[in-house]
């Protein structure tokens, strides 16, 4: 059985217990609490638990360890030895390689043996050598340039430091017009491409993500999930379970609190653990708590469950019909949302359109796919507070639902987010894990800890809606649009979850980007017994953009004009009220047009590539955080707090900072619930922060983590966290400044007007020859006022949208712009798409950090790619997932990964923090249409359909070739675009 | 979970001697890239795991007139190995495209023959190699040709006593060439949707005088072509690549799932016949006269 083995790690021998079944991966991390090896699938799929044995990569937890006697393993925590980091390790830091970080100690390992065995490794050599490790954030490009660069193969990195690396060739390049340029030369930290405050422990695998936890006297538990889509629960049967030695206790539906949860207020129907019926494969039944993880498990398959099966409803066209099953009783006709959304007379308006075109376009369902599993860690305090860790993208939220779940005071949930291995809307919602780990936890006084299997996150999902698109766009001679009209069903699966929010955002976002003057958008939510759908980057607009990207590209196409020229006609401008009410503010399209237009050299290759080579055109565009916050009214403080009405303006600020200066002011700690889940908000915060303070952005440290420590902030989801985070932090920077502003004057002689504080020190307007210590001011106010303390908040303006139901989604103090250009491949005897190079140029107002911006934007163009040719999760007939797991559904390599030019054009938002908008959704809008057209510019089919498989583009041409007849007259795949446009 | 009891024999006899102990419980573990991943997932269960990688003798390449290759030699050894080059480096490129490098570290070529897994790569080309495999047991070894090892999904004519111990693969014969052709739904760490093997031995005139076609993930075992033999043969490639194409499609007995259906998949294996046997063809030709 268990017998004491000496594994050599790191250069040491070390003796463990090791049972017989016991992977390297899990003795790491749970015996030798080597947690710098991460598990994100457990299936060899993943390449995050990569360590070197005897010199090669291997996945640890394919391993078992009691036959790794002899051999020498090395895992993240042996390369950084004496602390130092390695040239890699450096390289990542300082290349923005590291977003997230959970695959960047298998990134790493893998690297390292190849610059091992080929110091001098080729591009190809790269590419091959790190196929085996997905990453979900960075698009691979920063990653590429770290290791080139210590190949001292990159070119333009050769001589230069981290600044000059960011035009390696495989971004194709980078480009910062750096706005505002005059304002942003004065700046010392905003406008920088400072590295990630958090990259140095993320390429050590020192990093604390939640499954890394491991409190004193903790507990491992375990969920237990329907495995059929719909039924009733006749009867459960604990005993065997709960005979089994090492468990604690095993909890069902009857044990937990009744209360019902979910994200949208009205629409709170999510139970703890299912009571009478189960709606989904995958929805939680029954937890146990036992003493380690393999108990847990093994207490699970005792559990005795009796269902009655009920018919499901697997599609949502189907599931509106008169006589489906219901998948809950109260959403008629399984209709979960209707919006009914009508600006003007789009009938009218066909009527009288030079041109009309009508088309059906159907999206898929794409899981976000986070490299980090969700997990939770819960205990509760002698005095009754909950303490919750939990990988969460909005800490606010779930202590929010918490508190609702268990009738608590806000105060009394204290919820700590570790650092967070990707979220991309997943972990935006309160899950079973956040629930059931508290329960638990309650019950047997004891911590307990929850992790979920890559398989139970694609059974959770909550990933993108897939919708049913029926779009009508009509313009008039010169392409300018006279009308559109929406028609979608959102497939929402079995709860409502986001997709209120969804149904609407599928709406009101599509008149942002083009002047539309008469819009109809019909959108029904419908239930289906699927695992539920929610929030997924770009939030509910990727598949509606998708399609009205297409269907503007066909009637371009129809026309005769440019696919550049009709976004031209049409784009929106500044300072301009949309047909439904949204103000649009700073607003640089057109420029990012011209750019995608020159850099991507459409003009000699639109029409004039070979068959089987095409390019395409699509825009996007997102919000800089929503104008309204998810729950109405006041910051809960009592569960009993009935609903209040809405009202046109937030109630609380969404943003709140506070900054503390320590008592010899050399440092300062910027204390703010904002969620840094990958994309590196902690980073940006801190420039701000620096900046508007004075000082080096090295002095000032993050406290973001903890809700009893860092002001509400509503957290990461719909782009918010740079403009309204960002504003918050500015604010209390200035009001930090404020404070210090009497003692710098009295140092300095001068008036207090006069004081100037940048980089560090303080001095006199007009005189910046003289200076002092911004420090010394800070002692001096320490010393007579004691700690030396600022706050700021943010509030979106008051009044945003209009006055009809829904109105207030959509709304925004600022939205992002974007255009993007896809040139690829497609093997026309398979119809395997080769992506070649992505042209991107993006109106993100002035940004913050260039380095993290380039990251967001090849971060989205990957996943988008992705996602519009080869991700796509399946349903059986009774309601299974073929393919939960990371070799059925399938995510970017970087193998597969393009080349990416990402352009950032001069623009300066007032509603943002130093001018900035956001780019982490924007960027990831125009990604598919560009991709569908390019398919089409290289093949002569459209396909409307999601994913764009191989399959499909074949079934397309064959249909063609029967349409064109034997005699194969038009056979040129480019038949319409030669020549097209002014 | 995992369970059951780990054995590290360190010679074949200690090996064969627990499988004859434990008949029925005991399961062979390789690389344990497929096995672990089942066991953990409760897919597949075992009693004993009877572990090989401590038995020096089943690991390493030889090439004395052909290659003998280690059943418990690595996926990334025969991806670096120099040997594995000349007429032989269609089996290099199947271990390239296998999996990833992590996994190419652990799995071994006895395993993704012994596994008998329908999408495995390396079998198709071993096939069209003419490869054969030692089957040992301590009643004494047997030679099976590749092409006739595999039975059904999983299923092999292995019996419970014998053990792969290696992989022959003859000399080639002048003016050889073989390739391998692969579809998969992305660049790297792919399963083949289809995948196509070819070899062709060319007499005077470009004529063909032997030729192989072998199929994975279209049938329930790695599939040879062997109608498609006399196609070919006697005639120039030209002359009979489109019929063998065919053949080849019709031989492949497909299934539809997650990553293509049916119909697809023999259409692929059409696409991947031409372009194998061009390959196969054009290594011929540049191959040495001698």
């Amino acid at each position: 059985m268990t017998d004491l083995r000496t594994l050599h790690i790191n250069g040491e021998a070390r003796p463990v217990a090791i049972g017989p079944g016991a992977t390297l991966l899990d003795v790491l991390r749970d015996t030798l609490r080597l947690t710098g090896t991460r598990k994100g699938c457990d299936e060899g799929d993943c390449g995050a638990c990569t360590v070197l044995v005897d010199g090669n990569p291997m996945n640890a937890c394919l391993l078992l360890a009691a036959t790794l006697e002899g051999r020498e393993i090395t895992t993240i925590e042996g390369l950084a030895a004496g602390g130092e980091l390695t040239p890699l390790q450096r390289a990542f830091v300082e290349e923005g390689a590291v977003q997230c970080g959970f695959c960047t100690s298998g990134m790493i390992l893998s690297s390292t043996a190849l610059l091992r065995d080929h110091p001098h490794a080729s591009r190809a050599e790269i590419l091959h050598a790190l196929s085996g490790n997905l990453c979900r954030c960075t698009g691979y490009g920063a990653i590429l340039r770290a290791v080139e660069r210590c190949t001292g193969r990159c070119e333009q990195c050769a001589n230069g430091g981290p600044g000059a690396a960011r035009s390696a060739p495989h971004a194709g390049g980078h480009a910062s017009n750096g706005s505002g340029a005059a304002a942003t030369n004065a700046l010392c930290s905003v406008g920088k491409p400072v590295p990630r405050v958090d990259a140095a422990d993320k390429v050590t695998g020192r990093a604390v993500y939640t499954a890394d936890i491991a409190l004193p006297n903790m507990v491992h538990g375990g969920i237990l999930f329907s495995p059929i889509a719909h039924g009733l629960i006749r009867r459960i049967d604990t005993s065997r379970a709960q005979a089994l030695p090492g468990v604690l206790t095993v909890i069902t539906g009857a044990d937990v609190p009744q209360n019902t949860y979910g994200v949208s207020p009205a629409r709170y129907d999510e139970e703890v653990l299912a009571r009478t019926k189960v709606r989904h494969v995958g929805d939680p039944v029954a937890a146990v708590a036992a003493v380690d993880e393999v108990t847990a498990r093994r207490a699970l398959g005792l559990i005795d469950v009796e269902y009655e099966e009920l018919p499901a409803v697997l599609d949502a066209l189907e599931a509106v019909k008169p006589g489906a099953p219901l998948v809950h009783d109260r959403y008629e006709r399984n209709i979960n949302t209707h919006v009914a959304h009508h600006f003007g007379d789009v009938e009218a308006a066909f009527a009288a359109s030079h041109h009309v075109r009508e088309e059906v376009f159907t999206g898929n369902f794409v899981y976000q796919c986070p490299m980090e599993p969700q997990a939770a860690v819960a205990f509760w305090e002698h005095d009754g507070r909950l303490v919750l860790y939990s990988s969460t993208q909005a800490p606010h939220y779930v202590q929010y639902m918490l508190a609702h779940v268990f009738r608590m005071p806000l105060g009394r949930v204290r919820v700590i987010r570790p650092c967070v291995g990707g979220g991309f809307g997943v972990k935006a919602a309160t899950n079973p894990l956040e629930v059931c780990s508290a329960v638990l936890s309650r019950k047997i006084g004891r911590p307990v800890r929850l992790v979920f299997s890559r398989s139970d996150m694609f059974h959770y999902y909550r990933g993108r809606h897939k919708q049913h698109m029926r779009f009508k766009l009509g313009v008039d001679a010169e392409g300018r649009i006279t009308a559109f009209r929406s028609e979608i069903h959102l497939d929402g699966g079995a709860y409502s979850s986001f997709g209120v929010a969804t149904a609407y955002y599928a709406g009101s976002m599509i008149p942002t980007l083009y002047k539309i003057p008469n819009y109809r958008y019909d959108g029904l939510r419908v239930m289906t017994n699927k695992p539920a759908c929610g929030a997924m980057r770009g939030h509910g607009v990727p598949q509606p953009r998708f399609a009205f990207e297409c269907l503007l590209n066909m009637v371009a196409e129809d026309l005769g004009i440019d696919p550049m020229e009709i976004r031209r006609r049409n784009a929106m401008t500044p300072q301009t009220r949309t047909v439904n009410d949204l103000d649009i503010g700073s607003c640089e399209f057109r420029a990012t047009i011209d750019e995608v237009e020159r850099e991507s050299h459409w003009r000699e290759k639109y029409g004039h590539l070979p068959p089987g080579r095409g390019i395409g055109v699509a825009s996007g565009g997102f919000v800089s955080g929503a104008g309204y916050c998810i729950y109405r009214g006041q910051v809960q403080t009592q569960h009993e707090k009935g609903p209040e009405h809405f009202q046109k303006k937030s109630v609380f600020p969404h943003a709140n900072a506070v900054i503390r200066v320590s008592e010899d002011g050399m440092a300062a700690f910027l204390m703010i619930g904002a969620a840094e889940i990958g994309q590196g908000s902690d980073t940006i915060l801190v420039q701000i922060a620096a900046e508007a303070m004075g000082i080096p952005h090295e002095r000032v440290h993050m406290k973001s983590e903890d809700s009893d420590i860092s002001p509400l902030d509503l957290g990461s989801y719909s782009s918010r966290v740079t403009l309204m985070a960002g504003n918050a932090v500015a604010a209390a920077g200035a009001a930090l400044l404020e404070r210090l502003r009497p003692f710098a004057a009295s140092l300095l002689g001068c008036a207090e007007a006069d004081v100037r504080a940048r980089d560090g020190a303080c001095f006199a307007a007009g005189d910046p020859s003289r200076t002092i210590e911004w420090a010394e001011a800070a002692r001096r106010y320490f010393n007579e006022h004691g700690p030396l303390v600022a706050t700021g908040c943010y509030k979106p303006p008051d009044g945003l949208g209009g006055d009809y139901k829904g109105a207030t989604v959509g709304t925004s103090p600022a939205y992002s712009f974007g255009t993007c250009a896809c040139e690829l491949t497609v093997d026309l005897e398979t119809g395997k798409v080769r992506f070649e190079r992505f042209t991107d140029s993006h109106d993100c107002g002035t940004p913050i950090n260039p380095q993290q911006v380039h990251g967001q934007v090849e971060g989205a163009i990957v996943m988008g790619a992705g996602e519009a040719v080869m991700e796509d999760v399946q349903f059986d007939e009774r309601g299974r997932i073929l393919n939960p797991n990371l070799h059925g559904y399938l995510i970017m390599t970087i193998k597969d990964a393009p080349e990416i030019f990402s352009g950032i054009v001069d623009s300066y938002e007032p509603n943002g923090p130093y001018g900035a908008k956001e780019i982490g959704e924007g960027a990831t809008l125009p990604v598919m249409g560009a991709v569908a057209h390019a398919i089409r510019n290289a093949t002569g089919v459209w396909i409307k359909d999601l994913p764009i498989t191989p399959e499909k583009i074949l079934a397309a041409l064959d249909q063609r070739a029967r349409a064109e007849g034997p005699t194969g007259q038009a056979t040129s795949a480019h038949e319409v675009p030669v020549g097209a446009g002014p | 979970m995992i369970t059951g009891e780990l054995h590290e024999p360190t010679d074949l006899a200690q090996a064969a001697d627990l499988l004859a102990r434990f008949p029925g419980r005991a399961r062979l573990l390789a690389g344990g890239t497929d096995l672990i991943v089942d066991l953990k997932s409760a897919r597949t269960s075992a009693e004993h795991l009877v572990s090989l990688n401590r038995i020096e003798s089943l690991r390493g390449i030889e090439n004395q007139s052909g290659l003998r290759i280690g059943a418990m030699t690595t996926i990334a050894e025969i991806e670096r190995s120099p040997l594995i080059g000349g007429p032989f480096v269609a089996l290099r490129e199947a271990a390239r495209q296998m999996a990833s490098p992590q996994v190419r570290h652990l799995a071994t070529i006895g395993g993704n023959i012994a596994s008998a897994v329908p999408c495995a790569d390396l079998p198709p080309v071993l096939g069209v190699l003419d490869a054969a495999l030692v089957l040992w047991s301590p009643g004494g070894s047997r030679r099976v040709a590749l092409t006739e090892f595999f039975i059904g999904p999983r299923q092999t004519i292995r019996r419970e006593e014998e053990l792969l111990v290696a992989i022959l693969v003859p000399a080639p014969r002048p003016r050889f060439g073989a390739a391998y052709e692969r579809f998969a739904l992305r660049e790297g760490n792919s399963i083949a949707v289809a995948s196509v093997a070819a070899s062709l031995t060319l007499g005077r005139n470009d004529s063909i005088t032997a030729a192989r076609i072998m199929l994975g993930a279209v049938a329930p075992v790695p599939l040879p072509v062997r109608d498609a033999e006399p196609v070919l043969c006697g005639r120039r490639l030209d002359e009979g690549i489109d019929r063998a194409a065919e053949v080849a499609m019709e031989a492949a007995q497909p299934i539809s799932d997650v990553r293509g259906s049916a119909a697809f998949r023999r259409r692929l294996v059409g696409v991947l016949t031409r372009r194998a046997l061009r390959a196969a063809h054009q290594r011929a030709r540049e191959a040495s006269h001698d």
